[in-house]
């Protein structure tokens, strides 16, 4: 099996160009919104993998167009030292990034870049309400210091202490603690949503018989063990495989359900608002 | 100097100038530059019927308004900062009488500079100027903020004034030292001899740098992403947003094609400036080596001061890249390692060679491309002349992530299908980064007198010798440069690569933004080291080639008086 590792944003891009002579038979680990896209664009075809039954509903695409593999919850990325400095706990709600102590000090993903931003965006809506979200971010962008380009980006400054904190998908963030910098991973107790790492196949394929085969083990609880194996931090989706990462533990965690489709209509008209209201 | 040199006469045999040749150029360049610009425009209005409306955002909409005149300034401010930091470089390394390792060392400082490894050079200068960097906790500064158009117009003007340098460079190389002496032996004031002899002969290679900077800014996407903040949008960021983030492929390759106006409005201009006027110094008739009258120590030290100034911040930002390779978690574990490295060379070793022999092919096709394309631009005055110039230009001006999906539009599927091999990639960076080899060379072209070519011809020699044994010598400098060029970009540029590398051509540039992607900075910071080591070594090769070549180099009147300009 060969493979190429871009962004969700970059393979839609490429796979839509390529609708014509398909050069990959598999997209595997985007986030679903981009499913949802594609599959406007008709570069998808329905597929359920075997097995993939067992995964719960709302982690599936109904017609089959993509399966989930894995969940990742947003969550709140500080510097240890900063908070300590400024003597403040880890953030525990949305309300508290409005601290003027984080002035010009938040690291937030454009979101138009990123599956992060428009996962935050989709937080704050469900958690609440859309006008409420709006608001609300038009105040948080006094403490904002930069939009990132790409979801993880932020991590790197905040762990080495030039930014004060951010929010970002469980995965970078872990990843960086893991990296043994003194961060800080908390949630906002009025909840948060959780990307969905999906994999579907391509309308046309050239080899679509090994493709089934891919989709049909990495639906199955073998690849998804792979995840704790690599101590790469998703929450997999097959009720078949448990966790031994504490830090990947969501029961204390309000995870909000995000309906992928209502996401996927909602997705632009969202973004292009908060385009219009925060940015400008 | 000064006097009108007639043009080379148009009853000569010649051999670029025959039709077989002109056809075969503008073939090539009707299928690897317009015909992937009419696939994407046709892919631009397959869509629902918004294609127009897309189209005609960046004056519609007020947003994407902001960014277009944004993107304007930005190019205007980089194209006029970065070429007059290439020729102080330039002028301080052929005109102050540094000792030869003093040339060389401020030479490797532009190439340093020219490398700028994706992603990590970015990352290089927050660290060094972000909030709580290097330079603004040594000068307390804390609440400074580097973002928005200061740090996008310092970070792009960084890595593209060595585009000035080496443009100007062969310029004033070959801009006869005597000429200036001369003016001051007459009594000229420093600035007037600047003002009134140096500057005026420079003017084709101000200009072609000028254009080369305006269109690297133009169509730079990644540099005002990481260095731009929330409030300086640029139209190629929001068109790479516009594609990647909001999924919509169409509106985003539309909104690009509005690019091409100022890029063409620049190339007219810059056309209008130079044309009717002549800047030939170089001239078969002999001077005699005058007496060198230095410039004043002033102008001396304080060019001096600059470049120096320059160069240190430049070796800070490298330095920060060099150290983070060598060691395990920057800021929590500062020990030394070499696992970085042993993690290039072993899992990206495949990528290193793929991207080796690319950058190798696509330097040669695309010097022979800048060669002939500039020879047969020079020779065909007027319009058609112009259309093949400007049309040469047009890859270039695009920003590469437009290029590099109408590229996979047009050779994915159709008449050629190109897709997944080693050829689209070799085309890509060929027809895209031969434009600095391209306006090298005919502003080099410019310096020469017509009359050197025709008293060649005149004596009977054919026109392909008279190119080999006169022509080629004397823009040598104008081929290397575009050589560095092509063989550096086509080494270090990803934006467009990322569409067209495929599960067997895989390039370093595309591993480094994995490593990025990965947080794991250490690792991209060690593939960057590398890559400037290649470079290095390239450039190295690029001038033992042409020193075996052409054993004499470009000398100028006078024997000796170029050596001394030469750019290392």
């Amino acid at each position: 099996m060969k493979y190429l590792r871009f962004s969700s944003g970059e393979v839609l891009a490429r796979i839509i160009a390529e609708k014509d002579n398909p050069q990959v038979d598999v997209f595997f680990g985007g986030i679903a919104d981009a499913f949802v896209a594609g599959k406007k664009e008709d570069v998808f075809e329905p597929y359920v993998p075997k097995g993939a039954e067992a995964i719960p509903d709302k982690y599936r695409d109904g017609e089959g167009y993509w399966t989930g593999v894995a969940i990742d919850p947003i969550c709140f990325l500080f510097n240890a030292s900063f908070l300590k400095e400024h003597n403040l706990k880890a953030p525990d709600s949305w309300a508290d990034l409005l601290n003027p102590a984080f002035k010009n000090g938040l690291l937030m993903a454009d979101a138009r870049t990123s599956g992060t931003a428009v996962s935050r965006l989709f937080s704050l809506v469900l958690a609440l309400g859309e006008d409420e979200a709006f608001a609300y971010q038009k105040k948080l962008d006094e403490n904002v210091q930069q939009y990132t380009e790409s979801g993880a980006g932020g991590a790197l400054p905040i762990a080495r202490g030039q930014a004060a904190g951010g929010i970002f998908f469980i995965v970078d963030a872990l990843e960086i603690q893991q990296k043994g910098y003194d961060v800080v991973i908390s949630y906002p107790k009025e909840g948060v949503v959780y990307g969905v790492e999906a994999m579907g196949l391509i309308r046309g394929a050239k080899n679509p018989s090994v493709a089934k085969k891919f989709l049909d083990w990495a639906a199955g609880p073998g690849m998804q063990r792979i995840y704790e194996e690599k101590k790469i931090n998703l929450i997999p989706t097959h009720p078949e495989v448990s966790l031994e990462n504490p830090a990947l533990d969501m029961k204390d965690v309000r995870l909000l359900d995000l309906d992928i489709e209502w996401s996927g209509e909602n997705r632009k008209r969202l973004v292009e608002r908060w385009v219009k209201e925060i940015l400008r | 100097m000064g006097e009108r040199n007639p043009p080379l006469e148009k009853n000569l045999p010649s051999f670029w100038g025959g039709r077989i040749f002109e056809g075969t150029i503008w073939l090539l360049l009707g299928l690897f530059v317009l015909y992937p610009l009419f696939r994407l425009l046709l892919l631009v209005f397959s869509g629902d019927g918004a294609a127009l409306g897309n189209l005609l955002r960046p004056f519609t909409d007020s947003y994407a308004r902001r960014a277009l005149v944004n993107s304007l300034i930005l190019a205007l401010s980089v194209g006029t900062l970065g070429t007059a930091l290439g020729f102080l470089f330039a002028w301080g390394v052929t005109r102050i009488p540094l000792p030869r390792g003093g040339r060389i060392f401020f030479s490797s400082v532009t190439v340093l500079a020219f490398v700028s490894p994706p992603f990590t050079g970015s990352i290089a200068l927050t660290l060094v100027l972000g909030p709580g960097g290097i330079l603004p906790e040594l000068l307390h500064l804390s609440n400074f903020s580097i973002y928005g158009f200061p740090g996008t117009l310092l970070a792009e003007t960084l890595t593209y004034f060595p585009l000035a340098f080496l443009t100007l460079g062969g310029i004033l190389g070959a801009l006869d030292p005597s000429l200036e002496d001369a003016a001051r032996s007459l009594g000229s004031t420093e600035g007037r001899v600047f003002r009134t002899v140096t500057l005026p002969l420079c003017v084709p290679g101000l200009a072609a740098s000028f254009l080369l900077l305006f269109a690297e800014s133009l169509a730079d996407f990644a540099t005002p992403l990481v260095m731009g903040g929330k409030s300086f949008p640029v139209l190629p960021t929001e068109i790479y947003l516009q594609i990647t983030g909001m999924y919509d492929l169409r509106g985003g390759a539309a909104m690009a094609f509005v690019l091409l106006l100022p890029a063409l409005g620049v190339f007219l201009l810059q056309r209008h400036r130079t044309n009717g006027r002549s800047y030939v110094t170089v001239t078969g008739r002999e001077t005699p080596p005058s007496r060198r009258v230095l410039p004043s120590r002033r102008v001396k030290w304080a060019v001096l001061g600059v470049i120096s100034f320059v160069t240190l911040f430049i070796f800070l930002l490298y330095g920060t890249i060099l150290l983070s390779s060598f060691v395990k978690v920057w800021g929590v574990d500062n020990s030394f390692t070499l696992d970085n490295y042993r993690f290039v060379f072993t899992t990206g070793l495949n990528s290193i060679t793929d991207s080796l022999l690319i950058a190798l092919t696509a330097t040669f096709f695309g010097t022979l491309l800048a060669l002939s394309v500039a020879l047969l631009a020079a020779e065909r005055k007027g319009k058609r002349g112009g259309a093949l110039e400007f049309v040469s230009l047009l890859n270039y001006v695009l920003p590469g992530t437009v290029l590099g999906i109408a590229y996979l539009v047009a050779f994915n599927s159709g008449p050629i299908v190109l897709t997944g091999t080693m050829t689209i990639l070799v085309a890509l960076c060929a027809f895209r980064y031969d434009a600095a080899g391209i306006r090298a060379i005919l502003a080099s072209l410019r310096q020469i007198d017509p009359s050197l070519e025709e008293a060649s011809l005149g004596l009977g020699a054919s026109r392909l010798t008279t190119l080999r044994r006169i022509t080629l010598p004397l823009i040598l400098p104008a081929v290397k440069t575009g050589m560095r060029y092509l063989f550096t970009v086509s080494l270090t540029a990803i934006s467009a690569v990322i569409f067209l590398v495929s599960v067997d051509w895989s390039l370093v540039t595309v591993r480094i933004l994995q490593a990025m992607t990965e947080l794991l900075f250490a690792e991209a910071a060690a593939f960057s080291v590398v890559l400037i080591l290649i470079v290095f070594t390239a450039i190295g090769g690029i001038n033992l080639f042409f020193r075996l070549l052409f054993p004499s180099g470009r000398k100028g009147p006078g024997g000796d008086t170029l050596s001394h300009g030469q750019v290392e």
